[in-house]
């Protein structure tokens, strides 16, 4: 009797942990280059007994658990912003950003200079070129940044920006602020191509995710009113039993 | 439940970029206002399951784990330093910078701030000011006689004096650059601050390499597009409804939790 409260239990679990995914991206729906994520369910199937002389079998019982959040790699809309400084990435390579943990990947590219007239993120982690971080030099004007990557400005170029992909690119992990981390080391990526002045936005499809957190409130409502009757059978049996006992 | 402050944190985000938007909107005929844009960054993720790791004795591995992200904040609103138009206005002491570069302006507290707002005017000693009256720096003296005072693509300020047929220089007009001018501080009024991200300034004469070049009788309007501002703030209001309704929905189900055993 318990198994149809265990179950449904296990479904709700699962739901309210797919209700925070959707919170995440529709959080993030202006993030740029922010990546959704979806969540994946599995069935848990119980173990049974496995000796057959029983009189009646073991039920096969079946629960809901969480197997994963695969990222969704697809690319966001790309917004011409007008700042020469911005890139976006037309491809599935990524930008290398240099960190205090070590090297982390990104798709945003809202680029800025810094003090030293280096190019960093907007946390201040130097960009990565293809021979380490690029710098300008503070009476160079006109930058741009040009398909295959390269820093341009009125002294020339300046160094080319190191893009990176990745085998399997869906074992990325979130480290926050846009960054990506990996565990594998990536491959340079020569196939993306880069468009300066645009920034890639947030993939999340609001719509999508709209519909997705509707079903997820129906389906948690429907599952608690299935428990509640459960509660309530359980509840008649008991007082119908204590009756007849009387 | 987290989607709760997750999609708080969406909301507040949201509220962020619309005040950044309503500022840009609010100044669209500033002179030389420099629009701003907001920029967001995902919170920290909560791993409950990390992709690659080990699921059999056969090496098999998780392909995506599970990663529950807590929601977004603000990273930046950073400016966009591209030039505005230029208008024309006609008068004397209005000028553009056409290109890079910012004027610099003595404060009354002896700083110096920089602006790219170029409506200056006389003071009763003929003194080269802004709007609020703070001295041009370097100084520019209009003598009172002075007639068709010039100012030259280079900076040089020439007049024609009484009894003279040659014009006469007055002062050389300066621009100042900084390497990262998005880091320069906003301190109203049209004005930035040198901080330790922009760099130091550099100071040059206009048309010279990397800076821009004068005209006298411009102005430089505002870079902000109205379409682009509406349209962002069409987004951000859509965004900000659509997290509220993940808040509306949470609330739902944790009610429907609640209300499971009534009795």
């Amino acid at each position: 009797m318990e198994n149809a409260l265990l179950i449904g239990l296990s479904r709700q679990t699962a739901l309210a942990r797919e209700m925070d995914v959707i919170a995440n991206n529709m959080a993030n729906v202006t993030t740029n280059g922010f990546k959704a994520r979806e969540a994946r369910f599995s069935e848990y199937l119980m173990p049974v007994a496995r000796a057959d002389s029983f009189q009646r079998p073991d039920q096969r019982l079946s629960y809901v658990i969480d197997s994963g959040t695969p990222l969704d790699l697809s690319t966001g809309a790309i917004e011409m912003t007008g700042n020469p400084l911005n890139a976006a990435i037309k491809g599935d390579g990524f930008f290398a950003v240099q960190t205090p943990q070590g090297e982390r990947y990104t798709r945003n590219g809202a680029f800025e200079l810094n003090a030293q007239g280096q190019l960093v993120t907007s946390d201040g982690h130097a960009v990565l070129g293809q021979s380490g971080p690029i710098t300008l030099g503070p009476e160079e004007t006109n930058v741009s940044i040009s398909p295959n990557g390269t820093v341009l400005t009125s002294q020339g170029e300046r160094g080319r920006i190191r893009m990176v992909r990745f085998a399997d690119p869906r074992a990325l992990n979130n480290v926050g602020a846009n960054l990506f981390a990996s565990q594998q080391p990536g491959e340079v990526d020569t196939v993306s191509r880069v468009q300066g002045g645009a920034i890639e936005r947030s993939n999340v499809q609001a719509i999508v995710e709209m519909s997705r957190m509707i079903d997820v409130n129906r389906n948690y409502t429907s599952v608690a009113g299935m428990i509640s009757r459960m509660d309530e059978l359980r509840r008649t049996a008991i007082s119908r039993l204590a009756d007849a006992n009387a | 439940m987290r989607a709760l402050y997750t999609a708080s944190t969406g909301m507040m985000a949201q509220e962020l970029n619309v005040q950044v938007i309503s500022n840009n909107i609010a100044n669209m005929r500033t002179t030389g206002y420099k629009r701003q844009q907001a920029h967001f960054q995902d919170l920290l993720y909560q791993n409950m399951r990390r992709a690659g790791s080990i699921t059999s004795d056969q090496n098999t591995q998780v392909p995506a784990g599970i990663e529950i992200g807590s929601g977004v904040k603000t990273a930046s609103t950073a400016r966009v330093m591209t030039g505005g138009n230029v208008s024309a206005t006609e008068k004397t002491y209005d000028i553009a910078v056409q290109g890079e570069g910012f004027f610099r302006i003595q404060l009354p507290d002896g700083r110096t701030s920089y602006s790219r707002d170029g409506s200056f005017d006389l003071d009763s000693q003929g003194q080269l000011v802004t709007r609020d009256g703070y001295l041009v720096d370097p100084g520019i003296t209009v003598p009172q006689d002075a007639r068709s005072v010039q100012i030259a693509p280079n900076g040089t300020v020439q007049a024609l004096l009484p009894g003279q047929t040659q014009p006469q220089v007055l002062g050389q007009l300066q621009l100042a650059r900084f390497i990262n001018p998005t880091g320069l501080e906003s301190m109203g009024d049209n004005m930035f601050l040198e901080t330790a991200s922009s760099g130091p300034a550099i100071d040059g004469t206009p048309g010279d390499q990397g800076f821009g070049k004068l005209q006298q009788g411009y102005l430089e309007e505002a870079n902000v597009n109205a379409v682009t501002e509406i349209s962002s703030l069409i987004s951000a209001q859509r965004a900000y409804e659509m997290n509220a309704r993940i808040v509306t929905a949470a609330d739902q189900m944790l009610s429907s939790t609640t209300q499971m055993f009534r009795g």
